[in-house]
């Protein structure tokens, strides 16, 4: 009987807004209110929520942080203890999904035939980043078994719990030079919670094939014009998000409700109420208080 | 044991509302003994019903549930039919009909469509409570139209001392927004110099939530219609403050989270413009 609860309530964590896992997880404790079990049950789905939605960590031993994610999980054997790949310091980690700490770094030897387009399109997406995000975290790496595909991920968030609001922005590219193709996927979520609970949730999948000029282009040169692509395509998605935005207020909105009526007059509760239901009401006088 | 209820809705007012039904029912399953705190404190999207013997619409909600039935204001009937469901007095029936009747004209002008209930109860203390309802969806007339929907619930408590009467007014509004495109074909990107081939997008965006604002006022009564009026005041006021703040939180407070996240301009270029000015400036000091 008590299994089955904890294991629905922490499908909830699924469902956390950015930066808010700590709080909803808060909840379901006092929901729950038997810890063991539910830190039995909620194990699993927090590794599945860290996966999904890029949670970022500061690697070991270096200045920059690498993306929590299933490209980014080192396969090892069965009994052995998971580990996950920073691609850009070569090092790998054991990563705790509570309090989202690495440890453990270890270095890792590299495939050297894909290493130098991985590195070149790492460099590019870095670039990349700072002309475009506030606080983007990126990890690209090599697709194992592959040496011409590649998956560059991106993430930038933002928390601002003081103001009741938070943000994060997620995108991802599976790059394939060998069929010349691109797969993107962005997702944004903005939770705003101050007295109500908005949440704006979107999803764009992108694919196009790259341009002749490029697969013909040397590494570092191609690394560079497949992020301006898909810079181009992020930027243009921006901006029909602002679009949607417009056309949501102007028209959804102001045809859900009218701001006034259309003799811009307030409604005249006096003239409703006084003559037309007045009549058959006016004797009740004090509805309640001379009951009789 | 209010703990667990205070967790509850601060649960519901993280998860995503567009699921806000699913995970009502999850947390029913959870915790069946809180049903009652559950229902009475979380708003659901209101449902459409048809009365059976008017055909005409009518909102359900918690307040006029009894059981697996619900009440029609217009027909003051059950569906499913209830021997001895819940039922206004016939005084408050009486003000009840004419509530309806007087915020369906106020709707009319302000929804230009969608659906209106009142519903009233008597208070043990002798007051009466009521709740007003408004409905709207908007269906979108082509594929890459948003689509949309508006629901209020107002619920108030007025209790009369003397001349005067005293309302606590609690009003909800869920606001829905949903935007689905997506294109297909070649399509050239940054003028000559790139042009991408088999180009395909695919994208949704939905806007969602709920907002809620408490008021209480004093208001004179001359009649048990005073009542309608004050109620209606107090609701206009909620609506146009209440479309203000959906509109600002909505369209601007979480799109400048979404352009806090990325920039569509080039940060380095204005990074090195603002430092190029700012060696300017040192040089004219100089």
């Amino acid at each position: 009987m008590d299994e089955p609860r904890a294991q629905v309530a922490a499908q909830f964590l699924l469902q956390s807004p950015p930066g808010e896992i700590n709080d909803v997880l808060n909840d379901i404790r006092t929901i729950i209110a038997d810890d063991d079990l539910l830190q039995e049950e909620s194990l699993p789905v927090l590794k599945k929520y860290n996966l999904e939605q890029f949670i970022t960590v500061d690697v070991p031993n270096n200045n920059h942080q690498s993306i929590i994610s299933a490209a980014a999980k080192v396969s090892s054997a069965l009994d052995e203890e998971e580990r996950f790949l920073d691609p850009r310091s070569k090092t790998t980690f054991a990563f705790d999904h509570i309090s989202l700490e690495a440890s453990e770094p270890l270095p890792i030897e590299i495939d050297a035939e894909s290493e130098p387009f991985r590195a070149s399109l790492e460099s590019a997406t870095l670039t990349y980043l700072s002309s475009h995000y506030y606080d983007g975290v990126t990890s690209v790496f090599a697709i194992p078994g592959n040496p011409k595909q590649f998956n560059i991920q991106v993430v930038a968030n933002k928390y601002n719990p003081t103001n009741y609001w938070s943000g994060r922005w997620r995108a991802q590219y599976d790059i394939d030079m060998e069929n010349n193709s691109v797969v993107g996927k962005i997702s944004v979520n903005v939770h705003y919670y101050e007295q109500g609970n908005v949440q704006l949730a979107t999803t764009h999948d992108v694919s196009f094939n790259l341009p002749q000029g490029i697969i013909g282009s040397q590494e570092s040169a191609a690394a560079s014009k497949i992020l301006a692509l898909i810079g181009e395509e992020e930027s243009n998605y921006q901006q029909s998000l602002a679009n949607s935005y417009h056309d949501m207020g102007e028209k959804t909105f102001k045809g859900l409700r009218r701001a006034l009526p259309l003799t811009r007059q307030k409604f005249e509760w006096d003239r409703v109420t006084g003559y037309k239901l007045g009549a058959e009401l006016s004797s009740s006088k004090g509805l309640f208080t001379n009951s009789s | 044991m209010t703990d667990l209820v205070d967790s509850m809705l601060d649960l519901m007012r993280r998860l995503p509302p567009t699921r806000t039904e699913e995970n009502v029912a999850a947390l029913l399953n959870i915790c069946p003994d809180y049903a009652d705190d559950l229902l009475g404190s979380v708003d659901q999207p209101l449902q459409l019903k048809t009365d059976l013997a008017t055909g005409r619409e009518y909102l359900a909600c918690d307040y006029n549930r009894d059981g697996e039935s619900y009440r029609s204001p217009w027909s003051n009937e059950y569906d499913p039919p209830l021997e001895d469901g819940t039922m206004p007095t016939p005084k408050l029936r009486k003000l009840e009909i004419a509530a309806n009747e007087a915020f369906d004209t106020y709707r009319e002008l302000y929804y230009e469509g969608g659906v209106s209930s009142v519903y009233l109860w008597d208070l043990e203390d002798g007051g009466f409570a009521g709740v007003v309802l408004f409905k709207k969806t908007m269906t979108p007339s082509s594929p890459n139209e948003p689509s949309g929907s508006w629901d209020s619930i107002h619920v108030f408590e007025a209790a009369e001392r003397g001349r005067q009467a005293h309302y606590k007014l609690t009003s909800t509004i869920m606001l829905h927004l949903l935007t689905r495109s997506s294109s297909e074909g070649e399509n050239k990107q940054g003028g000559q110099r790139k042009v991408v081939e088999n180009l395909k997008r695919q994208s949704e965006v939905n806007l969602s939530g709920s907002m809620t604002r408490q008021n209480e006022q004093d208001w004179p009564i001359h009649d048990a219609t005073s009542h309608i009026s004050n109620t209606g005041r107090m609701i206009e006021e909620m609506e146009i403050k209440m479309r203000n703040l959906l509109q600002e939180v909505y369209f601007g407070k979480t799109r400048d989270v979404v352009f806090d996240l990325r920039s569509i301009d080039d940060l380095e270029k204005t990074r090195r413009q603002r430092e190029l000015q700012k060696e300017l400036v040192g040089l004219i000091k100089r």
